[in-house]
């Protein structure tokens, strides 16, 4: 009987450890994500973005941490006065390998395009003949390894908006792409609950664009 | 139960234990002691951590009496770890450097001679887009080049002519494996392209001189043409012009694409519209196919492969001094085909593998007065190259090259042929040594061998790299350079040895925020080189006797931010060239090679007319020719050389270009030059006639539409 109790009792405290292991995690990514969404400063970005990457370093098979550390910068470098294009080259560099651990991954895909948003907005002149294309293609291929992904649709909705500006055509076809977006949005909404740490952004920005087509 | 009491106690001490917490601080600094901010400082196996402030100092809390390791980490520089064993009394580790990585973006970079146009390098002079939208450059790559300083235009020739050398001195490679007969084969006098279209290459490294000991047989300079990684996306691109057209399919997935091409051009409809200065019997027509194929291999290799064919036709009359009749008939008729393959790959220990091989094959049947004379050439370039990062501050490249070449003559009237077999092998070693980052040497040597000449020999190089501030640095480059004779003096004399140049390169490089300054001076020695009695035709006793030199400046002004939507450039060059080889019995100017070379590139976006509007100018003072009605060689000049050109690119849809250009709009009648009857008039005078441009002008039209899914896709996207 003894031995029974103390196998169930270091199987019970197998589980909890396993689960404590993997609540610590989330806890920690959603403490995270709501300092990310609190951020006021410059020195906070620093803040967030080395928070995530700590839970990066210490679950290396996670790519979420990766991905918000590379957001972080992402969204701060078209926010703040910063060297915009250092901030982009650091966030290549987070999303760099687990790019390469899972490249079918939409969300990853999308976030690696809008970096090239951001790199080509920083000198649209120069840079945006090589890369507007490349930003294109990746949001596509984003769109194609998830049809669901509200962000891959919205990212490229606003970069065809860019190039019909350009090009000084109709705006229809991006408006199209941008009511499609706040479609997945509304999908995606049903799905959060207050333990989803996956990617939820992009919604305002979808917002802002589907007005503008009004 | 009594297990159960212990596990609880155990729990509970362990809990208390954990309880005690000290502050553990520090503060973060660089090499210079400057507070560094931003640094990631982690409790090792935990997700505990902090960031370094403003003033480069953190606090951290950690539990009392446990050993802890702690790692700092910051974007650029080197991660350092500490242990710290546990204590019960707080921690102040002072002052922690970390030490920044010296990567190629950070660093100097040897510019001496070189100018690169890539999406990657820092140091970019021209974007591979500038080439073709350079208007004067008609897509040509080698007339793009000829706007940068320490060329000159040499518009009877086309080719590219650097620092007072011939065209035979640049050495042309693509991929890092040398093109045989890279421009098209054309007659005396009329100007030539480059055969490779500008739309296959990323970038282009092109040095002026003082360049690495990757390269050899190139006593001036090496235009270096990389291609293109898997292409993007899968479209068809279609083109028309005033000259012919041609359709390009390309296939493309995430690991491999492929593309075929296929080109036809016929000079004859816009040669019959236009009134032409060149007596044509036929106009050139061409056709060439070509297919480029490119695979991502596992982790991270690639291999590429790149056909070309190609097929050239041309006709014309070219009038003799002091005759009246319509001159010589030249039929000229070329065939050429160039192979390569490429494999490279970079393993995670450092080192870099690259092997590539690649055949040329050029046939030219030349007709001149019922005379027939087939010339043909093989190349065959075999190169392996392997690059190790030793550190960030040592790194060595080192490759091992052979060439098998044949050249033979065959003259079918007379049937009679000669030929020569040549095999060389190189090898070369070059090393990196950064000092830091704002210094840098290299040095390397070439050493080569020759089995048609029996002959061994080396090439040393060596060249410097010091950044003055941010944004401006210098560096010197000096190194020998060998040479073997051109083929057709070869098969002449089996015997000739090496040329030889020595180099020695100051350059200046500043470049902040969309403005390049760039100033160059220079000193090239030239030995050995061929001399010979007679004509350039039929040359006899030919040696290696010959010398010469040029020095010289050269001044680069890019600038892309004054002005709103408008990009231009400056080049200006002076070079003093000097030598007394080929025909030319004393040290003189050489008839290629004029004193001052000016040029203007001038690109302007109009958003609403969505063009761009582009025009450049081109000068010289000059070139040099010997009139045998006065004394001395290389006793005269022409007039100074000029060419405007404008060109008008218009972008209606996001997939369809229309470009339309005009060469030497002004229709300056450029003079390059004066052929002389080889005899005397009666009256004691030599007859002459200038070498005149094809036309006063050349328009081109051209409509370039891409098919594809992404009805965003361009031809520039190609780019």
């Amino acid at each position: 009987m003894k031995k029974y109790t103390l196998s169930l009792l270091i199987a019970m405290m197998w589980i909890t450890l396993a689960n404590a292991a993997d609540s610590t995690y989330e806890m920690a990514m959603k403490k995270q994500i709501s300092a990310m969404n609190s951020i006021a400063t410059v020195e906070d970005v620093q803040n967030v973005k080395n928070g995530f990457l700590r839970i990066a370093e210490a679950s290396p098979k996670e790519w979420l941490p990766t991905y918000y550390g590379a957001l972080t910068l992402i969204n701060s470098a078209f926010r703040f006065e910063v060297d915009k294009d250092q901030y982009f080259e650091e966030a290549m560099m987070l999303i760099k390998h687990i790019l390469e651990q899972q490249p079918d991954n939409s969300e990853i895909t999308a976030l690696h395009g809008y970096i090239l948003m951001g790199q080509l907005s920083v000198d649209p002149n120069s840079r945006g003949q090589e890369l507007s294309g490349k930003a294109l293609q990746l949001f596509g291929k984003a769109i194609n390894q998830d049809k669901n992904n509200p962000r891959a649709t919205s990212l490229m909705a606003r970069m065809e908006f860019g190039m019909a500006q350009f090009f000084g055509n109709g705006p229809e076809k991006s408006c199209g792409m941008a009511r499609i977006a706040l479609e997945l949005f509304k999908a995606e909404k049903a799905k959060i609950d207050e333990n989803y740490i996956l990617p939820t952004w992009g919604k305002e920005q979808a917002e802002k664009l589907a007005d503008s087509c009004k | 139960m009594k297990l159960l009491a212990l596990l609880i106690t155990l729990f509970l001490l362990y809990q208390t234990n954990a309880s005690g917490q000290i502050q553990l601080t520090g503060k973060m600094v660089d090499e210079k002691g400057t507070a560094l901010a931003g640094v990631n400082i982690i409790l090792r196996g935990t997700y505990e951590g902090t960031t370094s402030n403003t003033k480069g100092d953190f606090n951290l809390l950690i539990s009392e009496n446990e050993t802890i390791h702690l790692d700092f980490r910051m974007m650029g520089f080197k991660s350092i770890s500490k242990k710290i064993n546990g204590t019960k009394v707080p921690i102040a580790l002072g002052e922690i450097r970390l030490i920044e990585q010296i990567t190629e973006m950070n660093s100097v970079t040897i510019s001496a001679g070189a100018m690169e146009s890539s999406d990657a390098s820092r140091a970019v002079i021209l974007k591979p887009l500038d080439i073709v939208t350079t208007p004067s450059a008609m897509g040509d790559i080698v007339s793009a080049l000829q706007t940068l300083p320490g060329t000159s235009t040499v518009g009877n020739d086309g080719r590219l002519f650097v620092r007072g050398g011939d065209a035979s001195e640049v050495g042309i490679y693509i991929d890092g494996l040398r093109v045989g007969n890279a421009y098209g084969t054309t007659a005396n006098n009329v100007p030539t392209r480059t055969r490779f279209n500008p739309n296959l290459f990323k970038g282009t490294f092109f040095s002026t001189g003082g360049y690495s000991a990757e390269y050899g047989q190139a006593l001036s300079s090496t235009l270096s043409l990389n291609t293109k990684d898997v292409s993007a996306r899968t479209q068809g691109d279609l083109n028309l012009m005033s000259v012919g057209g041609g359709y390009s399919q390309t296939l493309a997935t995430d690991k491999h694409s492929i593309s075929f091409s296929g080109n036809y051009f016929n000079l004859n409809p816009y040669q019959n519209l236009v009134k032409q200065d060149f007596d044509w019997e036929k106009s050139p027509v061409g056709l060439d196919l070509e297919i480029a194929a490119q695979q991502k291999l596992k982790k991270g290799g690639i291999v590429k492969i790149l056909a070309r064919t190609e097929a050239n036709k041309m006709q014309l009359w070219q009038p003799q001094p002091g005759e009246d009749s319509r001159g010589d008939l030249i039929n000229l008729r070329n065939t050429y085909s160039y192979v390569q393959s490429n494999w490279k790959k970079a393993f995670h220990n450092g080192w870099t593998l690259f092997a590539g091989a690649a055949l040329s094959h050029n046939l030219d049947n030349f007709e001149i007065s019922g005379i027939s004379i087939d010339k043909s050439s093989d190349l065959i370039h075999l190169k392996t190259t392997a690059i190790k990062d030793f550190s960030d501050h040592i790194s060595m490249k080192s490759g091992f090259e052979t060439y098998f070449h044949t050249y033979t003559e065959i003259n079918l009237n007379l049937d009679k042929f000669r030929n020569f077999t040549e095999k060389e092998t190189y090898f070369f070693s070059e090393w990196d040594w950064y000092l830091n980052k704002r210094l840098m040497i290299r040095g390397g040597a070439r050493i080569g061998n020759s089995k048609l000449i029996n002959d061994t020999w080396i090439d040393p190089r060596i060249s410097m790299a010091y950044q003055v501030s941010t944004n401006s640095q210098i560096s010197l480059a000096a190194g020998n350079f060998h040479q073997l004779p051109v083929d057709n003096f070869r098969i002449l004399s089996n015997f000739l040895k090496n040329s030889e140049a020595k180099h020695l390169i100051l350059n200046y490089l500043y470049s902040n925020d969309g403005r390049t300054f760039r100033a160059e001076t220079f000193i090239k020695q030239y030995d050995k080189l061929v001399k010979f009695d007679g004509e350039q035709l039929s040359p006899k006793m030919l040696s290696n006797d010959g010398a010469g030199s040029a020095k010289g400046f050269d001044l680069f002004f890019r600038d892309q931010k004054t002005f709103k939507n408008t990009d231009y450039w400056i080049s200006y060059g002076y070079v003093k060239s000097e030598r007394s080889y080929n025909q030319y019995r004393t040290e003189v100017q050489p008839d290629y090679a004029p004193k001052q070379n000016f040029s203007v590139v001038l690109k302007h976006f109009v958003q609403p007319l969505k063009s761009q509007i582009g025009a450049s100018v081109s000068m010289n003072d000059g070139y040099p020719y010997t009139d045998p009605n006065k004394d001395g060689e290389m006793n005269s000049k022409t007039n100074p050389y000029q060419s405007v050109s404008v060109s008008w690119s218009y972008l209606p849809k996001p997939n369809l270009i229309i470009h339309f250009a005009v060469n030497n709009v002004l229709g300056r009648e450029n003079v390059f030059g004066y052929s002389f009857a080889k005899n005397p008039e009666e009256n004691g005078f030599y007859p002459s006639l200038p070498k005149v441009q094809g036309a006063p002008r050349f328009l081109f039209l051209g409509v370039f539409l891409t098919l594809s899914k992404d009805k965003n896709a361009n031809f520039l996207n190609n780019l």
